[in-house]
């Protein structure tokens, strides 16, 4: 607990223990570097990629439990309370969650390169033990939400998605094993849906709410335009869902145009908080947001153009990849290196002066380092699926791990200098 | 922004208050930023919150203000905040 923390008591102190955050964010950046050493192995495979088992599969696994999940659940953890205003009950969950989802995801992925269905059921099974701890955490927060209902929705959607998508990827785990799933793609296509446009991106539309006004010094928005973002968004995942798990192919165009409209409240409503910044200087942060806020517009535009029939080489692949890679990767690593040394500056404020500066518990060697590797890697690896050359995936998924690797300096940096630990004032 | 800064605030012998309970975030944070940086503003400023604001302390930091929490209170958490020397 901060020094401000004990001064005040506990009831209003919604700061977590550093341990807690900083562990999902640190772990984040070291699956992040695996992720993009695993997709370097397997660059051959990556373009024809169609599902299954194997080192794309993993290298995907790495990515979105190990990377996006781990940082979503860390700053869920710590951004949630103060939304709703209520304290987290107890802190050792967050903990049993981490001590969960460290093996597990690790485990699944080993298993998942290799093709050990046994390696890829205990992992998966430790992995949702341990995001059914963070679910239950979450919701418990959010059922005692008394402050701005409409990001505890984003919320709940968000937790809702969760479960179905991790229900989704045990049943095809077992599936493999028993061989009973006649829809085996319709139900691997609604799983990475639900993941990640439904648990990842219903948390990024409803805390950005929060976190760009915060991050950019912009007053607080009116709730509507949020409420028709998040209606939208759920319409848009349930049609979506429907169309693929029936194998009624016509609901998906209502679905985009659902998910188009979500996409467009929330652009709109970032836009709108981006214009009455009273911060001059954004900074590399908000490059990266603004990037990913393009890449999520050319999913869709790549989901349209792949539906209507246009013919797109290796589309599948390439719709995946600038999803994972190029809207949430690079979303949460602009968040990540804007929140890691606000809340290393709030664990270390006293109960008076002055807090250190931002500045000095950065990185920012290593951050722009990270930019420029991670958007040449997004760029060459995109271009190497379409042209299906091995040799772009091999170069780009190389300054993939050498971004990752700046990016891991960073939060390595930024967590040794939270364990100095507060200063006493 | 002026005619939009969120919160109330009022001067006293003790400097200007800025009251943000009851606000949403980030407002508050907006409210005591948008105070401290005017111009003329030199003097105490007194800031009233209904929780503790952990994500203001950092950017009371960057524009070279220090702060000292006030007696705690079960209604309100009262920050006073100067120019740091």
């Amino acid at each position: 607990m901060s020094m401000a923390g004990r001064f005040l008591g506990g009831a209003q102190d919604r700061l977590l223990p550093a341990a807690i955050p900083f562990r999902f964010f640190v772990t984040a950046a070291v699956f992040h570097l695996l992720a993009w050493m695993v997709l370097l192995l397997a660059a051959d495979e990556v373009a024809g990629f169609r599902g299954g088992t194997g080192p794309v599969l993993a290298a995907i696994h790495l990515l979105t439990l190990g990377t996006l999940a781990m940082t979503a659940i860390g700053a869920s953890l710590q951004l949630f309370p103060v939304v709703t205003r209520r304290a987290l009950t107890r802190n050792w969950p967050g903990h049993f969650s981490y001590a969960l989802m460290l093996p597990g995801v690790a485990l699944l992925s080993w298993g998942m390169a290799l093709h050990q269905t046994t390696a890829m059921q205990l992992g998966a099974g430790l992995t949702c033990c341990g995001l059914l701890v963070f679910v239950a955490l979450t919701a418990n927060n959010l059922r005692r939400a008394s402050s701005i209902p409409v990001v505890a929705a984003h919320g709940w959607l968000a937790l809702a998605t969760l479960f179905v998508a991790a229900l989704l990827g045990v049943l095809m785990i077992w599936g493999i094993e028993l061989n009973i799933l006649s829809n085996r793609s319709g139900l691997a296509i609604t799983h990475l849906t639900l993941a990640s446009y439904g648990f990842m991106g219903s948390l990024i539309l409803g805390l950005s709410l929060v976190l760009i006004p915060m991050f950019v010094l912009s007053r607080s928005l009116p709730p509507n335009p949020g409420w028709a973002q998040l209606g939208l968004t759920a319409l848009a995942l349930l049609v979506f869902s429907i169309s693929f798990v029936s194998e009624f192919p016509g609901l998906i165009w209502l679905a985009l145009i659902a998910g188009f409209g979500g996409t467009g409240f929330y652009l709109w409503q970032m836009a709108k908080i981006l214009r009455s910044s009273m911060r001059k200087r954004l900074g590399l942060p908000f490059v990266l947001m603004r990037a990913s806020w393009g890449f999520l517009i050319l999913t869709l535009l790549l989901v349209t153009a792949y539906l209507a029939g246009l013919a797109i080489p290796n589309a599948v692949s390439l719709i995946g990849f600038v999803l994972l890679a190029g809207w949430l990767l690079t979303f949460l690593c602009g968040v990540l290196q804007r929140i890691m040394p606000f809340l290393a500056s709030m664990h270390a404020a006293g109960k008076s002066g002055l807090p250190p500066l931002l500045s000095d518990l950065t990185a920012e060697g290593p951050l722009m380092l990270h930019a420029v590797c991670h958007f040449s890697a997004v760029t060459l690896c995109g271009i190497g699926i379409v042209a299906d050359q091995s040799l772009l995936i091999r170069i780009g998924s190389a300054l993939g791990v050498v971004g990752a690797a700046g990016f891991a300096t960073f939060a390595i940096i930024v967590a040794l200098k939270v364990r100095q630990g507060p200063r006493t004032s | 922004m002026s005619n939009e800064v969120p919160g109330t605030y009022w001067m006293a012998a003790d400097g200007l208050h800025v009251d943000t309970r009851g606000l949403p975030p980030p407002d508050p944070l907006v409210a005591v930023l948008w105070h401290i940086t005017q111009p003329e503003r030199n003097g105490p400023v007194i800031a009233h919150f209904d929780r503790d604001p952990v994500y203001l302390l950092p950017e009371l930091a960057e524009r070279g203000w220090s702060y000292e929490y006030g007696a705690p209170d079960s209604d309100e958490v009262r920050l006073t905040l100067r120019p740091a020397p």
